[in-house]
């Protein structure tokens, strides 16, 4: 057997083997919510903002639901395997109430088909990222197959940001050859939203290629059409849940403005996370003027993206996987880097946000579970783990700085150095 | 560019305490998904704990000789209080809302809108329930533990005991960790129908008032004093003090290792080439 073939079928048992026991109860949650009212021909973003809207009346703050806040097309890579799910077990409750602080009550033999079934997308996804990158460079693609962050983030946690960081190396692979392909894949790798500061370097650099714009815009279009549908259908609720909330979202995360999370006032809150929107607006225009056309795309792509990182308001654990099959193919960046969002997400996760399942499934497991919880709260509730929370928020952004730099030197050196090979006087 | 971004996280670390300093004392503050807290001198009140939805609200005292630490004095469990026969966590639909000194919160079904005001000076947190209608009442109030309550302490009954009915009650507590004792006064605006206090292991963890009136309110204060000396002790009120010091050192390892880190590892080319 090829060791291509190998590395792959390794890094999908490896998967397999995880996957039926844990979850992080509020992103599956969604997901598993979502596929049914998709079967079911409801409108997601209209339930997303109902409890919005709910909330805030209930409060008086200005509270989001967290839902589901994603391309809509995010759910069709979902719901035929929650369909599939159903043939086997039936469409009774396997999941109820999964919305933070509320802890989920499972209902057993079928959570863990049902976890397997929903992890299948993300399983396939980073395959198909070891099988690209196992074509480049067998090295980088085990450091992808068995990254203990990369596993932890699919099928533990069981989160989609492996088919964000498909997508996105999918339009950086093709993006030579085939621009409509090149878009298409930019355009799906926005499942998550925050690929969009991408989206004035592609524009730039096909600006004036005008035949390869159009195609660029027609791959991206393309995918864009169901967001076009969902605006004409249910404007208000589209609107609330894709851009206000993302727009307005507090700041926070394994960067250096989670100190936020103990200034306890929303409305101040809210107001100094627009302070880092200011510094991404001017990264990205100083980014993009300054290399965006000039600069080799892998590099441009990554500045952009390290770029956001720094600035981006909320930057959650596991964002880096988007952006980590690009980071191997770099040489002038340290993957090494993961270890950071990996060591946050003991630090910030109550017992709630993994191993539920494995727990749940006797009374004696579920005690030792709350027993756990109960410990984790009151050292969170005494402010010990913000502490350490903050210093890898900080050490995460400084890593994340330390790439930039050296990727941002690096591509001056390649401008100039084209500079001087074309202007030899 | 090094320097502007160092300088930037360590400017950014000084918000929390900033905000501590200038703009969070004495006003009620919302966050998280529908908690609220108040914070002045003397008192630190949560409202709406954000991990179970208890304390409605939870009174803290801060004893003068540590400011930071906030030392409970008296919650009101809307777990276990009943307006009219009706649960108040489970049976009514609750809006909050909140003016700088004023917390409203207000309690509604199809036959009654029951408001609970909240509002908080350095002498004192009065809380309020009110209605247009007459409405009758089940409050508990909780602390782990009261030592003694109007001067019956748990040698005094191991049973929950009903006490003659009074619009003052007065409790003393103790803290271990401070080495020090502390006192509190609930005072009613009218006489209750009954009041009651239970007994837990070393003292009374719930006094529950009964009464009937379309208006009470009860004016909740407390104090300490220390006893031996107590050991400086970590609060969770101390964190904006401590974020720009984690972001100094965290930033100044960051310099050290790319300045010297760079210089190592050219060294140790240069040898081995």
């Amino acid at each position: 057997m090829e060791e291509r073939s190998r590395i792959v079928l390794l890094a999908a048992a490896v998967r397999l083997a995880i996957a039926p026991f844990f979850m992080h109860a509020g992103d599956v949650g969604t997901i598993y919510e979502s596929s049914i009212m998709t079967l079911k021909g409801l409108n997601i973003y209209d339930f997303v903002y109902a409890k919005t809207i709910q909330m805030q009346n209930a409060t008086g703050l200005p509270v989001f639901f967290e839902g589901y806040a994603y391309h809509p097309l995010l759910i069709y890579f979902f719901a035929p395997f929650y369909w599939l799910f159903t043939v086997i077990a039936g469409t009774g409750p396997v999941m109820i109430d999964g919305h933070y602080p509320s802890v989920p009550v499972l209902i057993y033999p079928w959570t863990p088909l049902l976890l397997v079934m929903l992890k299948i997308p993300i399983i396939l996804a980073d395959l198909l990222v070891v099988y690209l990158l196992a074509g480049m460079d067998t090295r980088k693609a085990k450091i992808y197959a068995f990254c203990p962050y990369v596993i932890f983030i699919g099928v533990v946690w069981g989160m989609f940001d492996a088919l964000v960081g498909l997508f996105l190396l999918a339009s950086y692979l093709v993006s030579s050859r085939n621009n409509f392909l090149s878009g298409l894949f930019y355009g799906l790798s926005l499942l998550k939203l925050y690929t969009v500061v991408l989206l004035p370097l592609y524009v730039i650099r096909l600006f004036g290629r005008w035949k390869a714009f159009a195609e660029f815009m027609g791959g991206l279009t393309l995918t864009l059409l169901p967001v076009a549908y969902y605006l004409v259908v249910s404007p208000v609720s589209v609107w609330n849940v894709l851009v206000t909330f993302q727009g307005t979202r507090l700041m926070g995360g394994v960067n250096l403005y989670n100190f936020i999370w103990i200034v306890q006032d929303l409305p101040f809150d809210l107001a100094v996370s627009m302070i880092p929107n200011i510094f991404l607006v001017i990264a990205l225009y100083y980014l993009i003027t300054k290399f965006g056309r000039k600069a080799p795309l892998l590099e441009s792509i990554l500045a952009i993206m390290f770029a956001y990182f720094l600035f981006g308001k909320v930057i959650n654990e596991q964002f880096l996987v988007s952006i980590f099959p690009l980071i191997l193919l770099s040489r002038e960046c340290d993957y090494r880097v993961w270890v950071a969002p990996f060591v946050f997400i003991f630090l910030r996760s109550p017992f709630y946000y993994f191993m539920l399942p494995i727990l749940w499934t006797s009374p004696v497991f579920y005690g030792y579970y709350l027993q756990a919880d109960d410990v984790w709260r009151q050292l969170q509730a005494v402010g010990y783990l913000q502490i350490p929370m903050y210093a890898v928020g900080v050490t995460f952004s400084l890593l994340i700085f330390w790439n930039l730099i050296r990727v941002v030197d690096a591509t001056r050196g390649v401008i100039v150095s084209a500079t001087e090979v074309s202007e030899p006087n | 560019m090094t320097v502007y971004f160092v300088v930037y996280i360590v400017a950014l670390s000084f918000v929390p305490l900033i905000h501590d300093t200038l703009l969070a004392q004495s006003r009620w503050l919302g966050y998280g998904t529908g908690a609220y807290q108040y914070q002045n001198q003397n008192y630190f009140i949560l409202f709406n704990d954000p991990y179970d939805g208890s304390s409605k609200p939870h009174i803290h005292v801060n004893p003068g000789f540590a400011p930071a630490a906030r030392i409970s004095l008296l919650e009101f469990s809307d777990w276990t209080s009943w307006l009219n026969d009706h649960n108040l966590f489970n049976e009514f639909n609750v809006t909050i809302r909140a003016s700088p000194q004023v917390l409203d919160v207000a309690y509604s079904r199809p036959e009654i809108v029951i408001h609970k005001y909240v509002e908080a000076s350095s002498e004192s947190v009065k809380v309020t329930l009110q209605s247009e209608k007459e409405f009758t009442a089940h409050l508990e109030l909780w602390r782990w533990v009261m030592t003694s309550i109007n001067g019956i302490s748990i040698a005094d009954t191991t049973k929950p005991l009903v006490i003659t009915p009074t619009t003052l009650i007065e409790f003393t507590f103790e803290d271990e960790r401070l080495q020090s004792v502390g006192r509190g006064r609930i005072l009613l605006s009218a006489m209750p129908s009954q009041v009651e206090i239970w007994p837990h292991e070393k003292g009374f963890n719930r006094i529950t008032i009964d009464f009937v009136n379309s208006m009470m309110s009860l004016t909740v204060s407390g104090s300490m004093e220390a006893v031996g000396t107590p050991s400086p002790t970590w609060n969770y009120a101390l964190l904006p003090y401590v974020l720009p010091i984690v972001a100094v050192t965290v930033v100044a390892l960051y310099l050290l290792v790319v300045k010297y880190g760079r210089t190592f590892k050219n060294r140790a080319t240069r040898r081995s080439s």
